[in-house]
C-alpha cells in the first residue's frame, strides 16, 4: 500500500532531474519569479558598475550610493506590500487609494508631530490609526457591501485626496520638528560592524525591515495568512471550508491602509515636509505600487504572491532607476525610468503568460 | 411528458424575449437625472449665476471630452476590461497635434484626423496586447500608460509647446465654439453618444460586446469574435481620446504644458461607473456615462461657484461614486431576490 502511494512522487522528481541543466535553469527562471528577479538585479548591478568603471556615469555607482538610494525603496516596498495583500485577497482586489491614504496620513502625522507637539510614538500611532480607518472604509465597502475593489478605492482615492488638501489648506507642514525629522531618512553608520559596511538610511531599519518581517510572518506563519491565500485562490471554496471570507478580506484592506500610513511617515522624513499631495501629485503612488507588486510576481487574479518577490522587485526598480539617473542626467533620465517601468511590467506579464502555458503554475 | 414541457419552454422564451432589450432609460439613469436636476435647482437658488449661459456653456464644454472618451471607456468596461492609459494617450495626441500645428500650420480637419489617428494607434496597441497577449487589461494599460507617458514627454522635450494657433477655438468656450448657443464639442459628443447608444442596443456586435463582458468563454463558444471585438473597443477608445485631446486643446490657451491629460483616466472611469456601468462587465449604458460626466462637472462647478475650496469637489465626487454604485448594488441585489 505505502509503496504504491509513494511511487508517483519519485517518478515526477526524477523526470524533472533528468532534464538537461540549461533547460532546468530556464524553467526555474520562468516559473520562479524570485529567481528571475535575483538574476535581473545582478545583471543591472553588473552593467551599471561596468559603466561606472568605464567612466560613463555622472556619479559613482558604488555600494555607498546603492545603500543611500534605499531610502526611496522604503515607501515603494511598503506600498508594494499593501498591494500584495489586497491583490492576494482576490475578487479583483486592488487598492487605488494608497496614494491618497499616504497624503492624508502624512498630513495627520505633520499636524500631530509637527504642530500639536505630540511625541513621536503617539504621533505615529495616530497616523497608523488614520491609515487603518481609511483601510477599514475600503474593506467594509468591498467585503460587506459588495463594491468592486476598483470602484470603492477609486471613490476613497478622490475623497481622501480632497480631504488631505482641504484640511491642510493646501499648504505643506514643515515646522522645525518636521524638518528635524529628516534625520530618520539620513544614512547612519551601524554600531559595531558599521565601519565595514556602507551607511544605510535609518528608515531601512526602523520601517522597511520590520515591515518585511511582519508581512512575511503574517502571510506565511499565521492562520490569517493561510486564509488570505485561500480566499484569493477560490472564494467559494474558502467559504465552504468555514472561512469568514468577508472578515478576512476586510483585514487585508485594513492592513493595506496601515502600511500606507507607515509609508507616509517615511515620505515625510524623506522630504522633511508633510505635503498634502505627497501621494497624489502627478500620477500618484498607486501606479508604481501596483507595478512593483505585479513585477514581484503577484497574480492580479488573486491567491499568488510572495513578500520576497515584492521586495526584490523594489530593489530591482530602485537600483535600476538610480543607475539610469547617473547614466542619463536630468529630465531624460527620469523619463527613461518610465520606459523601463512600462517595458518591465508588460514583459513580466507576457513572460508569466508564456511560462504558465508551458509549465503550468508560476510562483 | 412532452405535453408538459412544451408550454413551459414557450413561456420561458417569451419571458426572456421581453427582457433582452433593457428599457430606454434605466433605473440608475432616472436616479442620476433626479440628482442632477435637484443639484441644478439648488445651485440656481443659491448662486444666481449658475443657470446662466455664462456658466452652463463652460460646464458642457468641460463635460464633452470626459463624456466622449467615456463612450469608449463604457465599451471597454462592458467587456469587463479597463483602460488606465487614457491620460497618457491624451498627452501624446495633444502634444503631437500641438507641435504639428505650430510647425506646419495644420488646418482643422487634418489636425483632428491626425489626433484621432495617433489615439487610434495607441488604442490598437492596447487592444492587440490585451486580446492576443491574453493579459489582464489593467496590467497592460498600466504598462502602456508608462510607455505613452515616456513617449509624450520625449516629444515635449523639456519645455512647453508655445504659440499654438487657435484652430481648435471651434471646440472652445468662446463665441466661435457655439452654434445657436450650443457648444460644438458637446454637440459632437451627443452625436457620437447617440450612435454608440444605437450600436450597443441594436447591432449584433454591440450585443456581442455585452456578451463578452457577461461571460467571455460562453461568448466565444457561441461564435462571437471575441478578439476582434476587444481590439475594436480599445481602438475606438483611442480614436475618441484623439478627438477629446482636440477638445482639450480648444479649451486651453496657446500654451500646452506637460500636465495635459493627468488624471483623465480616473475622471472618465468615475463618470462611467457613476453612470451605472458595471466594472464586472456585461451591463452598462453610454447615456449613464453622459449623466455621470455631467454630475461630476456640476459638482465641480458648483463647489467653485459657491466659493468653497475647489479641492473640496473631489470629496463630493468620491461620495457620488459610493452613492451611485451603492444604490446600484442594492437594487441589483433586490432584483436578483425577486427573480
Amino acid at each position: 500500500m505505502s509503496a504504491s502511494t509513494l511511487t508517483p512522487i519519485p517518478a515526477a522528481a526524477t523526470k524533472a532531474a533528468e532534464l538537461p541543466l540549461l533547460q532546468r535553469i530556464v524553467r526555474t527562471l520562468l516559473t520562479q519569479r524570485v529567481a528571475l528577479l535575483g538574476v535581473l538585479i545582478v545583471v543591472v548591478l553588473a552593467v551599471m558598475m561596468s559603466l561606472d568603471t568605464a567612466g560613463m556615469l555622472s556619479g559613482s555607482y558604488d555600494t555607498d550610493y546603492l545603500a543611500s538610494t534605499l531610502i526611496s525603496a522604503v515607501p515603494v516596498a511598503i506600498l508594494g506590500f499593501a498591494q500584495l495583500i489586497v491583490i492576494l485577497s482576490g475578487k479583483a482586489g486592488i487598492d487605488l487609494s494608497v496614494g491618497a491614504v499616504v497624503s492624508i496620513s502624512g498630513v495627520v502625522f505633520g499636524f500631530s508631530y509637527g504642530v500639536w507637539g505630540l511625541g513621536l510614538v503617539p504621533a505615529i500611532l495616530l497616523t497608523a490609526l488614520t491609515g487603518v480607518v481609511c483601510g477599514a472604509i475600503n474593506g467594509y465597502l468591498i467585503a460587506y457591501i459588495g463594491f468592486p475593489p476598483l470602484i470603492a478605492t477609486l471613490a476613497t482615492f478622490y475623497a481622501l485626496k480632497s480631504l488631505a488638501m482641504v484640511v491642510s489648506g493646501q499648504r505643506p507642514i514643515n515646522s522645525q520638528t518636521i524638518q528635524d525629522f529628516y534625520s530618520a531618512a539620513r544614512p547612519v553608520e551601524l554600531p559595531l560592524i558599521g565601519q565595514y559596511l556602507p551607511d544605510f538610511p535609518m528608515a531601512v531599519f526602523t520601517f522597511l525591515l520590520p515591515a518585511v518581517v511582519l508581512m512575511w510572518l503574517l502571510l506565511n506563519r499565521t492562520a490569517y495568512g493561510r486564509r488570505a491565500y485561500a480566499i484569493g485562490t477560490n472564494d467559494d471554496a474558502a467559504k465552504w471550508a468555514g472561512i469568514d471570507t468577508r472578515r478576512t478580506r476586510l483585514i487585508a484592506y485594513i492592513t493595506a491602509g496601515g502600511l500606507a500610513s507607515m509609508a507616509a511617515v517615511v515620505i515625510v522624513a524623506q522630504f522633511a515636509s508633510a505635503r498634502p499631495d505627497a501621494g497624489t501629485a502627478g500620477n500618484g503612488l498607486a501606479l508604481p505600487a501596483i507595478t512593483i507588486a505585479v513585477l514581484g510576481g503577484v497574480a492580479i487574479t488573486g491567491g499568488i504572491g510572495r513578500v520576497a518577490g515584492v521586495l526584490l522587485a523594489t530593489l530591482l526598480v530602485v537600483w535600476l532607476n538610480a543607475g539610469l539617473l547617473l547614466a542619463i542626467p536630468g529630465n531624460p533620465g527620469t523619463q527613461m525610468q518610465l520606459l523601463a517601468m512600462g517595458v518591465m511590467l508588460i514583459g513580466a506579464a507576457l513572460l508569466n503568460n508564456y511560462a504558465s502555458k508551458r509549465y503550468g503554475i508560476v510562483k | 411528458m412532452t405535453t408538459t414541457t412544451i408550454p413551459v419552454k414557450a413561456d420561458l422564451t417569451s419571458k426572456v424575449k421581453g427582457r433582452i432589450l433593457p428599457p430606454l432609460v434605466t433605473g440608475q439613469e432616472y436616479v442620476l437625472i433626479g440628482i442632477i436636476v435637484a443639484l441644478w435647482a439648488l445651485l440656481g437658488v443659491f448662486t444666481p449665476a449658475f443657470l446662466t449661459a455664462g456658466s452652463v456653456v463652460p460646464l458642457l464644454v468641460a463635460v464633452a471630452p470626459v463624456a466622449l472618451v467615456g463612450v469608449g471607456m463604457t465599451f471597454v468596461i462592458i467587456t469587463a476590461g479597463i483602460d488606465v492609459s487614457v491620460g497618457a494617450a491624451t498627452m501624446v495626441a495633444a502634444v503631437v497635434v500641438a507641435k504639428a500645428m505650430v510647425a506646419l500650420g495644420l488646418p482643422l480637419i487634418p489636425a483632428v484626423l491626425l489626433a484621432m489617428a495617433i489615439g487610434g494607434v495607441l488604442g490598437l496597441i492596447n487592444g492587440v496586447l490585451i486580446a492576443y497577449g491574453r493579459i489582464h487589461p489593467i496590467i497592460i494599460t498600466f504598462g502602456t500608460a508608462n510607455l505613452f507617458m515616456y513617449l509624450g514627454l520625449q516629444i515635449f522635450g523639456s519645455s512647453t509647446v508655445n504659440n499654438i494657433p487657435s484652430t481648435f477655438a471651434i471646440f472652445g468656450r468662446g463665441e466661435e465654439g457655439r452654434t445657436l448657443g450650443i457648444p460644438h464639442s458637446f454637440l459632437i459628443t451627443l452625436i457620437v453618444l447617440g450612435a454608440a447608444w444605437w450600436f450597443l442596443r441594436h447591432r449584433p456586435s454591440g450585443r456581442h460586446l455585452l456578451a463578452i463582458g457577461g461571460n467571455e468563454n460562453a461568448a466565444r463558444l457561441a461564435g462571437v469574435k471575441v478578439k476582434q471585438l476587444l481590439v475594436s473597443a480599445y481602438t475606438l477608445t483611442g480614436l475618441l481620446i484623439g478627438l477629446g485631446a482636440c477638445f482639450t486643446l480648444g479649451m486651453g490657451t496657446s500654451t500646452l504644458d506637460q500636465g495635459v491629460g493627468v488624471g483623465r483616466e480616473l475622471a472618465v472611469i468615475a463618470a462611467v461607473v457613476i453612470g451605472g456601468t458595471s466594472v464586472l462587465g456585461g451591463r452598462g449604458s453610454v447615456l449613464g456615462t453622459l449623466l455621470g460626466a455631467i454630475l461630476v462637472q456640476t459638482v465641480t462647478s458648483g463647489v467653485t461657484q459657491l466659493g468653497w475650496p475647489s479641492q473640496l469637489s473631489d470629496l463630493f465626487v468620491g461620495l457620488a461614486i459610493i452613492l451611485a454604485v451603492g444604490t446600484d448594488i442594492i437594487r441589483e441585489r433586490a432584483r436578483k431576490k425577486t427573480s
